[in-house]
């Protein structure tokens, strides 16, 4: 058994609609952000990975597992589904306990897995012995991401598990993937609320329309777009006469001032000569810049550099 | 530079036969169908007739509580095939009423609420799904069937002054093949319908009207074409027929209207044939929504 997800040439129609379309994908392990638009593809490239659809043509391999060996594959993916479902007039731990026995594990095993899943997602036992009826949205996604990692998978898959969270509940689950992802899991994630996510992905995945666009270390993926103008914002004591001499040395093709007044964020075609000329211009002492930082590297600017106005929105 | 302890333990212990965790999924299909009072006021109605036959048969075989009752007579009370036949028959189209309420509950909460690709991403597949939930509709519908009939089957036996259950005993066989050919047939018709109707109400109607609706074609066909073959589209009394069959009673309808066992056995298949078919073009894993 290998420690990667790979997709060779994979493609999946459903009858004359593309789901994805001619995917090659090597995942290692770590946590992977997946990005695109609704109706790009994410959840049809979820789903192949989970062996929940087959691909039209091509081939996925998990961990050196096919889908076709349903009972090593799936006790080896966990699966949160964006969908807020649960069966009628269960408690949380029925959930969670009849969800491990679907994995096929006893009973005991099962109550065991459970606790400790439950104390992962940080829910207290007296809640899951509620009914999942009387649940707030914060604690059915708990319980539902209680219920992926429960029979400790190697290939976590979650589908928008920030929905409905409480800024506190985002951060804990934000920490759990962390840590997830550094003990060595793979965990594959799509969120729309890129900004959190960005944090702590070690890489990304852009895809729109069914094809993969770019794939990689977000920051890589950022130096294989340096033709597209790239956003600075520079915090100086006097960001209008910066913006005028950037301007006056023609690398800047737009600027706008920080609201606070004290910054300005700058859009540059060629970042390299963009921070010599910065440079020249610190020494000079005609401006005292505080920061530097860049203001656009992450995967949702990214992504609406490399597919445009056509994407759509995220 | 982070140096991370990769410490993360998978599961490597054993697992449960494949076959077992079909049960996890009957106990949700019964959770759902008894979640609801309607179920249990379904199910107690269901059970009404077996306790007037169970009456009926302890009168027949007590002659002091006969006349205590005015001296009812023993035509009256014969405990015979078509005693039970008639039984057979009510429980059966009852379990029919009860299967129309359950199915849609079992499916149509699941592709409404896009639970499978939740449930499907366990080691269970296509088939197990199906399977556990045709098992909560099975279990459930033989505690109104051919339970109760092999319970009053037995109790004859055991009230009869004269030895009557051993020369008896196709009653008991055919009741028992009866009722499981037709919980068979109306729990994958009501799985398979279910799984097309978004609403359950309307799938609970369209079941009663896949039986009624062609039944009442076939009556017609019968009568204006003057052919025994209409009946083959009448769920009814190709059902009659068998069960009269199973139970060595005669048939009041004319031989010449008889339909050859070996035709409803295949229409019988036909419609399962066709119910399979249908739940395996719905029951799939693919998302309805696309992100």
């Amino acid at each position: 058994m290998n420690d990667l997800i790979v997709f060779e040439n994979v493609s999946k129609f459903y009858g004359e609609v593309l789901g994805v379309n001619r995917v090659s994908l090597t995942i290692p392990p770590g946590i992977t952000t997946l990005v695109g638009p609704n109706g790009s593809g994410k959840t049809t490239l979820m789903n192949l990975l989970t062996g929940l659809v087959q691909p039209s043509s091509g081939s996925i391999s998990v961990m050196g597992l096919s889908s076709r060996d349903a009972n090593k594959f799936f006790a080896t993916v966990g699966y949160c589904t964006q969908f807020d479902f649960f069966p009628r007039d269960i408690t949380g731990w029925q959930f969670l306990v009849d969800s491990l026995m679907l994995y096929g594990m006893s009973k005991l095993t099962a109550i065991q897995l459970a606790e400790e899943s439950l104390q992962r997602v940080q829910l207290d036992k007296t809640a899951a012995w509620r009914k999942i009826d009387g649940y707030s949205k914060g604690m059915r996604q708990k319980i539902r991401l209680a219920q992926a990692i429960a029979h400790r998978p190697r290939v976590l898959v979650l589908d928008e598990p920030l929905n409905g969270l409480d800024p506190m509940a985002r951060a804990e689950a934000m920490a759990l993937f962390e840590a997830l992802g550094r003990q060595g899991i793979h965990l594959i994630i799509s969120s729309h609320v890129l900004d959190e996510v960005d944090r702590i992905a070690d890489r990304v995945v852009l895809i729109t329309g069914g094809y993969l666009i770019a794939e990689g270390n977000i920051h890589q993926v950022r130096q294989e777009v340096r033709e597209k103008p790239m956003q600075v914002l520079v915090r100086c004591d006097r960001p209008e006469a910066l913006a005028s001499k950037m301007f006056a040395m023609n690398h800047c093709v737009e600027a706008r001032l920080h609201p606070d007044g004290k910054g300005i964020f700058l859009r540059t075609g060629d970042v390299d000569q963009f921070y010599s000329i910065l440079n020249e211009i610190a020494t000079e002492g005609i401006v005292k810049i505080e920061a530097v930082a860049p203001a656009d590297d992450d995967a949702n600017a990214i992504y609406q550099y490399l597919i445009g106005s056509e994407g759509g929105t995220l | 530079m982070s140096i991370y302890k990769h410490h993360y333990r998978v599961y490597t212990g054993r697992v449960t036969p494949i076959w077992t965790r079909i049960f996890a999924l009957a106990r949700y299909g019964l959770a759902e169908a008894w979640s609801t009072k309607i179920t249990t006021v379904l199910f107690v109605i269901c059970l009404i007739p077996p306790v007037g036959s169970l009456f009926t048969i302890y009168l027949s075989n007590n002659p002091a509580a006969r006349l205590l009752m005015g001296n009812v007579g023993t035509r009256v009370l014969a405990i015979d095939g078509s005693f039970f036949l008639r039984v057979l028959t009510i429980q059966s189209w009852l379990a029919m009423a009860l299967a129309s309420w359950i199915a849609p509950r079992l499916i149509t909460l699941d592709l409404v609420d896009n639970a499978l690709p939740i449930l499907l991403s366990h080691s269970i597949s296509r088939f197990g799904y199906v399977l556990g939930k045709y098992a909560a509709l099975f279990a459930t519908l033989s505690t109104v069937t051919w339970v109760p009939c092999l319970l009053l089957f037995a109790y004859q036996g055991y009230a009869s002054p004269v030895p009557w259950a051993a020369s008896n005993l196709r009653i008991g066989v055919g009741m028992l093949a009866g009722a499981l050919i037709w919980i068979a047939l109306i729990s994958l018709l009501g799985l398979a319908l279910s799984s097309w109707v978004k609403w359950r109400a309307v799938a609970t109607g369209i079941i009663f009207a896949v039986i009624l609706v062609p039944a009442g074609v076939g009556a017609i066909v019968t009568g204006v074409l003057h052919t025994k073959w209409g009946f083959l589209l009448n769920v009814p009394v190709m059902m009659s027929f068998l069960w009269e069959r199973l139970l060595g009673v005669h048939s009041r309808i004319d031989n010449a209207l008889q339909l050859p066992t070996r035709a409803i056995v295949t229409m019988l298949a036909l419609a399962c044939c066709l119910s399979m078919v249908m739940l395996n073009t719905r029951i799939r894993a693919r998302e309805v929504v696309r992100g």
